[in-house]
């Protein structure tokens, strides 16, 4: 039956503006971050374009590849954050804007396998246009010829990326929860916001590593210096929050009231 | 009709906060028979049936249809149209039921049957945030008979849809019950669509089932009460109601 599920859920997307849109966003990033290095390589060009150039030498940035690296990461990893935040409430908010869920629920399907469907169809998705952005940004960083190009911190920002983005996707199912028992896209991308809030501030309080929206501030550096690797503590909170995510939607599914 | 109880609840009961939705409610609704659910809107119609089909849990009580509980194992016998017809809106018409065939594990060519049985041939390929709302209700009402269920659960069933789009349901919806021995439960506030199709209509009112009657138990007591308590003028203008419907649907091509 996960089959048929798992069919039917990307049957869902076909024609979906939200797919293209959320690949779109994703891949501004790499572009981004390529303009800035390329108003950066030279000052000249940077003061004849004004405040963009202005903004860019603000940035600190240095049009090196480790810069380039570093700036995709922090892109895919907190942007991505939001970006999936907004494709899970799109992926279970719909069913109740579309006024869809009391159809589903009422199918001869158990309801865990449209939970699981639907998370696999997330992680799909979102590793896809992941994917999409990194290799985007491999082709425009050596497009513009940074200097410093080496295997190793091409993997690293490849590595880290993912990691970032598998991370990410761990706290998928507790803001598919939320959208659930909100029974909409409100809920979910406003409790995303709040997290990332909280992710931020336990970032800058030395408890990043036990608060599950500051691990990828943690690994990425966007609240410190990047840590080379994460401890296994938070690996555990991850972990934790992953199940506690998946059976939290899964019981909504199957106990609560779905009157949307 | 046999004796065979297909859709029974005991007792079933719905309360939200201080608002008592259902009320011990006992329903006993037998195979090949076609139940007519009345009540006013917020009588605990949608309620009762978002119940039978497990969508919300009951305070107390219980369902059975089919003599199971509701779950995976006895939906796939049930078609069904809860509240307002929806599907997805970015999906055409096939898509949509495509879903729903997989979902039933129904045969691949139910598709093209319940898309010719409710006339969407023409809308087949179109995506259904475009259609109508007649043939949004069509669609939904395709939805629930794609899978030849045993039981159909129908919320309002002729919402949205034209005079003579109501006839072509209520003739389809009788040959199923005849012909087919399918259950049709279907909750309604037209109490002409009811009339011309139920054969037993429960009244609910403040999630309380007030009366059960046969269709000839219902046109006596209905008949008593305008007698006693139209006046000549009120009853010239129910009636004129009457053959307006009928003149409309000779006109439209209609029965």
């Amino acid at each position: 039956m996960l089959r048929q599920v798992l069919v039917t859920e990307f049957i869902k997307l076909r024609r979906c503006k939200v797919t293209w849109f959320s690949l779109a966003a994703l891949s501004m990033g790499p572009f981004g971050i390529a303009l800035m290095m390329w108003i950066v390589r030279d000052p000249q060009r940077a003061a004849q374009l004004g405040l963009l150039g202005t903004k860019a030498d603000l940035s600190g940035l240095e049009a090196t590849w480790s810069s380039f690296a570093y700036a995709l990461v922090l892109i895919v990893g907190v942007g991505g954050m939001l970006l999936l935040a907004f494709i899970v409430a799109y992926v279970f908010g719909s069913e109740y804007g579309h006024g869809t869920a009391k159809n589903m629920l009422a199918l001869p399907v158990p309801r865990h396998w449209f939970a699981v469907g639907k998370l696999l169809v997330i992680g799909v998705w979102w590793l896809a246009i992941v994917c999409v952005a990194v290799l985007l940004a491999i082709m425009l960083g050596l497009a513009l010829g940074l200097p410093g190009l080496s295997g190793g911190i091409v993997l690293g920002m490849v590595g880290k990326a993912l990691l970032a983005a598998g991370i990410s996707l761990l706290l998928a199912p507790l803001v598919a929860w939320i959208a659930a028992a909100g029974r909409g896209y409100l809920a979910p991308l406003a409790f995303a916001l709040v997290m990332m809030g909280l992710g931020n501030l336990f970032g800058h309080t030395g408890w990043a590593q036990w608060f599950p929206w500051s691990i990828v501030p943690l690994l990425i550096g966007a609240v410190a210096e990047p840590v080379a690797s994460l401890p296994a503590a938070s690996y555990l909170v991850l972990a934790l929050t992953f199940m506690v995510g998946v059976a939290a939607t899964n019981l909504q599914l199957r106990y609560a009231d779905n009157a949307g | 009709m046999s004796d065979v109880t297909v859709i029974e609840t005991r007792s079933l009961s719905k309360r939200y906060g201080h608002v008592q939705a259902v009320d011990s409610m006992n329903l006993d609704v037998r195979r090949g028979e076609v139940y007519g659910f009345l009540g006013r809107n917020g009588a605990g119609k949608t309620t009762t049936i978002r119940m039978l089909l497990g969508l919300i849990r009951p305070s107390s009580g219980c369902v059975r249809i089919l003599g199971q509980p509701i779950g995976p194992g006895v939906l796939g016998r049930i078609g069904y149209l809860v509240e307002s017809a929806t599907a997805y809106p970015n999906l055409t018409v096939r898509e949509n039921l495509d879903i729903q065939r997989r979902l039933t594990r129904a045969a691949p060519k139910s598709v093209t049957e319940a898309i010719e049985r409710l006339h969407l041939v023409p809308y087949a390929e179109v995506r259904s945030g475009r259609l109508s709302s007649g043939n949004l209700q069509r669609l939904a009402l395709a939805r629930a008979l794609l899978h030849s269920p045993d039981v159909l659960i129908l919320d309002e069933p002729a919402n949205g849809l034209d005079p003579a789009g109501i006839v072509e349901i209520r003739q389809l919806l009788r040959s199923l019950a005849d012909e087919h021995g399918t259950t049709v439960f279907m909750s309604s506030h037209i109490l002409g669509e009811v009339a011309h199709l139920a054969d037993r209509v429960g009244i609910i009112h403040d999630g309380r089932l007030l009366e059960e009657l046969d269709r000839e138990e219902l046109a006596t007591k209905a008949r008593a009460y305008v007698a006693e308590s139209f006046s000549p003028e009120a009853l010239a203008e129910a009636l004129l109601t009457a053959d307006l419907e009928r003149y409309f649907l000779w006109r439209t091509g209609g029965q």
